[in-house]
């Protein structure tokens, strides 16, 4: 069984399909953009893209992945090399204190972005609302997505 | 060991000032003694150890501190990088490993600017001159045509020798030429290139991209098991026997390990050690611990109707029967430091070699850790290496040696490396607690609106002597001292004509431990709460109250407080149906906090912060947008404090497993936050715990002000 993982096709390791997919990222794949925060879905640290919605990989089987698109913090770059707006965004925010939640933050956002250009701060708000952060970057993450949300429309005119 | 090579060899370890030579006075030897951590103030020597010129041509920086997401270490390098006049991108920094670093303090406190930022300058002013005078030798000019460049030594204006061409041989700092420095990247009557900018922490790329091992459990060996030690259901209950049979035919189970009072599991990956967790069959012995318990334990006003509390921090004759014009019981629940960074820890045992154990983690502490595992396995301190990671969120959690305890045995026994990373349940039921604690305030004013009598009584759970890192005898001996974590913060620094200010710690059946801001969170709100009360009693404005009282001797707490209402426009009025509360602080004497809050009632009967403001003053800033991320991140935890944030015991347990247990701010949660920093070019200090000791206080005084009742009881309850 095979998926797609940041852009190149990769086959699923044998024992590893009823694992959680975020252990298999970050152990088989050794990726370290996934990260582990409650294992129960709730932090959203684990978040990766598949078919460009934002999933829980902590919470999903890796076999489930099979036949789709993975991607990755590390993915997020267009030809490996020109930072995603929400990236560029968030180093102009300066948003990171300890950046373990900034993975979940960054592709949550991602995500949202991609699929509803429009989306308001009350729903931005309620996305965001389920990616935690205890060091308190909320207020830079706000900033952050207002002006990647501004790039994005920017550049589909 | 005698009695005199005790007291120094305490006294080296910066032990001495807490009383602990006289209590340990009864130690037999240097064996019986337990592993302390070091808290010693770094030296010319340890500092002359921290920078050193890479043959590739950039100075190396070995980070005398734990990069717990307050970016010391950006600000370290714009010290170095300041101080040698050589562009930022040429300081590297590598974080702590103790084959390079000289043990240093924990990173607590907030004090690693104001303790190591003039050593590191001075470390980097030596370096400077050493440089032109290596310089010097290869150019054959004399220092006056030499210049430090972004890219070397410039030598006549012309040529430039780069870095790497002075490098060789290696550039050694005396300690002598460290004492002898002048650094200018403090002096804040100079200009800078690189102290004051407000740059983003470091490693900011990785961050947001991945691609780096960041923190500990980023680290992937050939061969590595991951490991977990089987906790107990309850507090305080013991093993009876362990069953591994259901395991043995998981994938990936690699074995069961009984040692030193530790049971553990290890698998090859994380997926196989949790199967293996869900079928392995335990059974329990011990007594269910209740709360109740807890809250005897620290009940305050029945610790005061025996008489004075064990430790009076500032003594008055206060009758308990005066008219006092305010009364207040208040109470602080335990809270977690709900870090998203789980413990984690890879520890690997090598069979040759000078290095006999080596050990990853994300602490606050790898000097203690390397210290613990040294005496733990009986090796010599050069054959055991700790490398510092990133710290995924420490707020005083990190600071002692458990995980990284429980990874090195299991890779002990298992003779490969191990990784072991608590899960989130083990987070909440066996990480240590800020510490319960509740007070008693009683104060009065005198005719003309000032504080005539102060008496704060207070009975807490431990901060620094925690239960979590002593064993019994040590909890024994320090049960004779008070804890200085506890008593933090409780000096008001209002003008008091009299006050009595008198502490208990108190033993729990569960683990506390120091929390961001230690006592001093929970003094500065029941502080500010109470003199809020004080106000409300004359009618005055809470803000011009507390201006009036603050101490002559405090001017910086009466300018925060000044810019502060500058800032919000303060008295705040005509808004409907909000609350404003005020409050300020001092943090250990080095950092002035003021802060007001905006609230607004939400269905259910709670409240919901809509506003922040704050003023803070660290003086000298050397990256203010890392001390306006520190300031956010207090006001932040103050929401959390005031509003959401409790754990307690129930059916023998913490009563929380997972994040939805235990309410952190979310995003919605935080309001448009205003912050104004002062600098006005005092010695430059600390920023991460100084908001927490007023933010709290702010929103509580903002929903009396709606009203009219003061909080009592945190969090507020819905």
């Amino acid at each position: 069984m095979q998926f797609m993982l940041n852009g190149k096709t990769v086959d699923i390791p044998k024992a590893r399909g009823g694992d959680p997919l975020l252990w298999t990222l970050r152990e088989h794949f050794l990726l370290t953009g996934p990260r582990f925060g409650c294992g129960g879905g709730i932090c959203g640290a684990c978040t990766v893209l598949i078919g460009g919605e934002a999933v829980r990989s902590c919470v999903t089987e890796t076999l489930d992945v099979a036949g789709s698109q993975v991607t990755t913090l590390e993915g997020l770059k267009t030809d490996k090399t020109t930072p995603h707006p929400v990236q560029s965004a968030w180093i102009a925010e300066r948003v990171p204190q300890c950046g373990y939640c900034q993975n979940g933050q960054v592709m949550t956002a991602v995500a949202l972005l991609t699929r509803e250009p429009n989306a308001s701060d009350e729903r931005i708000a309620e996305v965001m609302d389920t990616v935690l952060c205890r060091c308190g970057t909320q207020q830079r993450i706000r900033k952050a997505i207002r002006r990647a949300r501004k790039a994005m429309r920017g550049d589909r005119s | 060991m005698t009695a005199m090579k005790r007291r120094r060899f305490l006294k080296i370890m910066g032990w001495s000032t807490a009383g602990l030579t006289v209590a340990l006075g009864g130690c037999v030897g240097l064996r019986g003694l337990p592993v302390l951590p070091y808290r010693g103030d770094p030296s010319d020597e340890d500092a002359a150890l921290w920078l050193s010129l890479r043959p590739e041509g950039y100075v190396e920086m070995v980070l005398p501190r734990a990069e717990i997401g307050q970016g010391i270490t950006i600000s370290m390098r714009q010290i170095v990088a300041e101080e040698l006049g050589i562009g930022l991108d040429k300081v590297h920094a590598i974080m702590a490993r103790t084959d390079r670093l000289p043990p240093v303090r924990a990173t607590v406190g907030s004090d690693s600017i104001k303790d190591y930022g003039q050593p590191l300058a001075r470390a980097a002013a030596a370096l400077r001159e050493s440089l032109l005078r290596r310089a010097v030798s290869l150019s054959g000019f004399g220092a006056k045509r030499l210049a430090l460049s972004p890219t070397g030594v410039r030598v006549n204006g012309r040529r430039t020798i780069p870095f790497a061409e002075l490098a060789v041989p290696p550039l050694l700092l005396a300690p002598e030429d460290v004492a002898r420095a002048r650094p200018r990247a403090l002096d804040s009557s100079l200009k800078k290139r690189y102290v004051g900018r407000p740059l983003a922490t470091d490693g900011i790329d990785a961050m947001v991209a991945g691609g780096a091992a960041l923190f500990a459990d980023d680290i992937q060996l050939p061969g590595m098991l991951h490991g977990a030690v089987i906790r107990p259901p309850r507090l305080g209950a013991t093993l009876i026997d362990v069953d591994d049979k259901q395991c043995r035919s998981l994938v990936g189970y690699a074995g069961l390990v009984r040692s030193d009072g530790l049971v553990g599991l290890l698998a090859s990956g994380r997926a196989a050690l949790d199967r293996a967790r869900e079928v392995l069959v335990t059974r329990w012995k011990g007594e269910p611990v209740g709360d109740q318990r807890i809250e005897r334990a620290i009940n305050v006003d029945a610790g005061l109707a025996i008489g004075a509390l064990e430790h009076v921090e500032k003594e008055a004759d206060i009758h308990p029967d005066l008219p006092f014009d305010i009364d207040l019981r208040l109470e602080v629940p335990m809270a977690a430091h709900a870090s998203m960074e789980p413990r984690t820890a890879v520890a690997r045992f090598h069979s040759s070699g000078p290095i006999r154990l080596e050990l990853w983690t994300g602490s606050q502490d790898p000097s203690f850790v390397h210290r613990a595992l040294s005496k733990r396995f009986d090796l010599p301190d050069d054959a055991v290496l700790v490398h510092n990671m990133r710290v995924g969120g420490g707020f005083g959690g990190k600071a002692l040696c458990i995980v990284e305890l429980e990874a090195a045995i299991l890779a002990w026994h298992a003779g490969k490396p191990v990784k072991v990373q608590w899960t989130r349940a083990e987070e909440f039921q066996e990480g240590y607690h800020r510490p319960p604690s509740s007070h008693r305030i009683r104060a009065r004013l005198t005719d003309d609106g000032g504080i005539d009598t102060w008496w704060h009584a207070c009975r807490s759970g431990h901060s620094i002597f925690t239960s979590a890192a002593l064993g019994p005898t040590l909890q024994f001996v320090t049960s004779f001292v008070a804890d200085p974590g506890v008593t933090r913060g409780a000096r008001p620094p209002y003008a008091v004509t009299r006050q009595r200010i008198e502490f208990e710690d108190v033993r729990l059946p569960v683990d506390t431990g120091p929390w961001r801001g230690l006592g001093a969170a929970a003094n500065g709100w029941a502080t500010e709460t109470a003199i809020d009360a004080l106000a409300r009693q004359t009618g005055e404005d809470p803000l011009q109250f507390r201006r009036r009282a603050i101490a002559a001797s405090r001017p910086r707490l009466r300018r925060v407080l000044d810019r502060l209402a500058a800032a919000a426009n303060w008295p705040r009025r005509g808004t409907n149906n909000r609350g404003h509360g005020v409050a300020c602080g001092i943090y250990k004497d080095m950092s002035y906090a003021a802060t007001i809050a905006e609230v607004e009632p939400i269905k259910g009967g709670s409240y919901r912060v809509s506003r922040l403001w704050a003023a803070h003053d660290c003086g000298l800033l050397i990256n203010p947008d890392r001390v306006r991320a520190q300031v956010e991140g207090n006001l932040i935890w103050g929401i959390g404090m005031a509003l959401h944030e409790t754990l307690e015991v129930a059916d023998g347990r913490l009563n929380a497993d997972q994040f939805g247990d235990y309410a952190i701010p979310a995003f919605s949660d935080v309001p448009e936050m205003e912050i104004v920093l002062v600098d006005e070019g005092d010695s430059p200090t600390g920023a991460g715990e100084t908001v927490i000791i007023c933010a709290a206080a702010a929103i509580t005084n903002a929903i009396t002000a709606l009203t009219g009742q003061p909080v009592t009881r945190l969090p507020v309850e819905i």
